[in-house]
């Protein structure tokens, strides 16, 4: 069952999934050609190698959290167009099924995080690194996993909710995007925005792991 | 006899102005039950109710001797269900739909799916997305029926297919009725279909149920009677009067319960009966919806 589950679930996301996997693997090898190659390089060169990988690094939260909106928006479309008729139709219990198709969302997002840890050992090894620098394939793996996986399971939550909780998430994001415009209005210094921002994504939030160090090569 | 279908004091209410009450369904097991009533009746909604997909606001449902909602997974598991849209993946190809819907059903029947799929000839490699009206509606049915499902619900199954698509449907599902004791529960508006496949019929109308009865009762039970002298006073009759209407000569009553014997009521008071008429499942259930209207409707 699992597996037609998954199987449905990768043709319906493949096309979004393929290309997200592919900018995915492609993520640090841009990042060191960016930089060209480090022991010719001079000290200046090496500067700038580091900042091209930064700049590449800072994409990787946004790549993680398409990747995440996809899987997590695409797991469910099939259904919300047929109204979810046929999900309810089928005998299995609710909680069991929606957790089935969550765990084979949740397969499909492993897959471009896949293609970013075989980037990142293809870009680890095709540099000679300087002393003090390291590279983290496996820790920037983990990152951009938990991150695509986060966010998928926001997603996910959200497009199976009830009518009721979607306006209510909408409802509160609309009020937070209203206060800071009336705040604005009246001359306050204090974003409501910016200071939600923070706190989903300092840690406890839920998004801390969005933020952070992403850098492949660190010291 | 044990129900296949049983709803007791059913209520639900859709917005101001769709309301489904008391209402009350029996469909014993190995029936082909016709779920009559015109667009908008309900029909679709007690479809849902029974499959546990909407809650009602009071009354139970039990269905192959389980209750609704709490034993779904196991009701499910034995029900054949065609919603009145198609509802599979688009993006599916036909094979992939079979393969996708097996794995939910230990007994799926993947020989007489394969078989059926040749006998309808629906493209295997197609894409859901790409199948005609028909082809969907043929591959909605193999499926169900290769469920082997000991029920079978069915929400307008035929509507707007081809009447050439239509027979290959119905005659797939009275074959697959002849072979075995399964139940039957379709609903359609299409009067003249259901008269040839059904052997009980219920009739919806404003979310109630109007009648419900065998088929056998309601072809021979109703009758029009076509009177050249009107009873004085009608009183107290042996039959149930559905109509009464002025017609050139007398008047034409549809009543409900005939039984020949009957006739001999009109002799006693006093009226002269021209011609007793069959009505068709057509007539009849106009007729029943008139009455169940009132003058007012």
């Amino acid at each position: 069952m699992f597996r037609q589950i998954l199987s449905a679930q990768w043709l319906a996301s493949r096309l979004a999934v393929v290309l997200l996997g592919v900018l995915a693997f492609a993520a640090p090898l841009l990042s060191v050609f960016w930089g060209g190659d480090l022991p010719s390089a001079g000290s200046d060169h090496v500067a700038y190698w580091l900042q091209g990988s930064e700049r590449i690094a800072a994409l990787l939260p946004y790549l993680a959290l398409l990747i995440g909106v996809a899987a997590g928006f695409l797991a469910w479309s099939p259904d919300h167009a047929g109204r979810h008729v046929y999900a309810l139709s089928l005998p299995v219990s609710r909680p069991r099924f929606v957790a089935l198709r969550f765990a084979a969302g949740a397969a499909i997002v492993t897959a471009p995080a896949l293609a970013l840890f075989a980037g990142a050992i293809v870009a680890s090894l095709s540099v000679s690194l300087p002393e003090g620098l390291h590279a983290y394939p496996v820790q920037l793996t983990i990152r951009f996993l938990l991150a695509s996986l986060t966010i998928y399971a926001i997603i996910f939550a959200l497009s199976i909710a009830t009518k009721r909780a979607q306006l209510l998430t909408a409802g509160v994001l609309g009020g937070v995007v209203f206060a800071d415009v009336l705040l604005a209005a009246w001359g306050v210094q204090f974003s409501v925005t910016a200071e939600t921002l923070v706190l989903l994504t300092t840690w406890p939030g839920p998004l801390s792991i969005l933020a952070g160090v992403w850098t492949l090569f660190d010291v | 006899m044990s129900n296949a279908i049983e709803t007791q004091g059913l209520r639900y209410r859709a917005g101001k102005d769709f309301e489904l009450r008391d209402l009350a369904v029996t469909v014993r097991e190995g029936a082909i039950y016709g779920f009559l009533g015109p667009n908008g009746a309900g029909k679709t909604t007690t479809v849902q109710l029974i499959l546990g997909q909407l809650r009602p606001q009071s009354g139970t449902i039990s269905v192959l001797g389980r209750r609704v909602p709490q034993d779904l997974p196991a009701i499910l598991a034995e029900t054949g269900y065609v919603p009145e849209r198609p509802h599979l993946y688009p993006y599916l190809s036909v094979v992939e739909a079979i393969r996708y819907h097996a794995a939910f059903y230990p007994d799926f029947d993947r020989a007489y799916a394969d078989q059926m799929l040749g006998t309808f000839e629906v493209p295997r490699e197609r894409r859901l997305a790409r199948l005609s009206k028909g082809e969907m509606g043929k591959l909605h049915m193999l499926l169900v029926l290769a469920q082997r499902p000991r029920l079978l619900v069915l929400d307008e199954p035929t509507d707007g297919l081809d009447p050439v698509v239509r027979r290959d449907v119905l005659s797939a599902l009275l074959d697959f009725c002849s072979r075995g004791a399964a139940t039957v529960f379709i609903s359609s508006h299409l009067v003249h279909e259901l008269e040839r496949i059904c052997d009980w019929v219920g009739l919806l109308d404003r979310g109630r149920l109007v009648a419900e009865l065998p088929m056998e009762a309601f072809k021979n039970g109703i009758k029009r009677i076509r009177l050249t002298r009107v009873p004085a006073a009608a009183g107290a009759t042996p039959f149930e009067v559905v109509s009464r209407g002025a017609e050139a000569g007398g008047e034409a009553w549809v009543v409900r319960g005939w039984e020949p014997a009957m006739a001999q009521w009109f002799q006693g008071a006093g009226a002269e009966v021209r011609a007793i008429e069959d009505l068709d499942l057509e007539d009849g259930f106009v007729e029943l919806l008139r009455a169940a209207r009132g003058p007012a409707a």
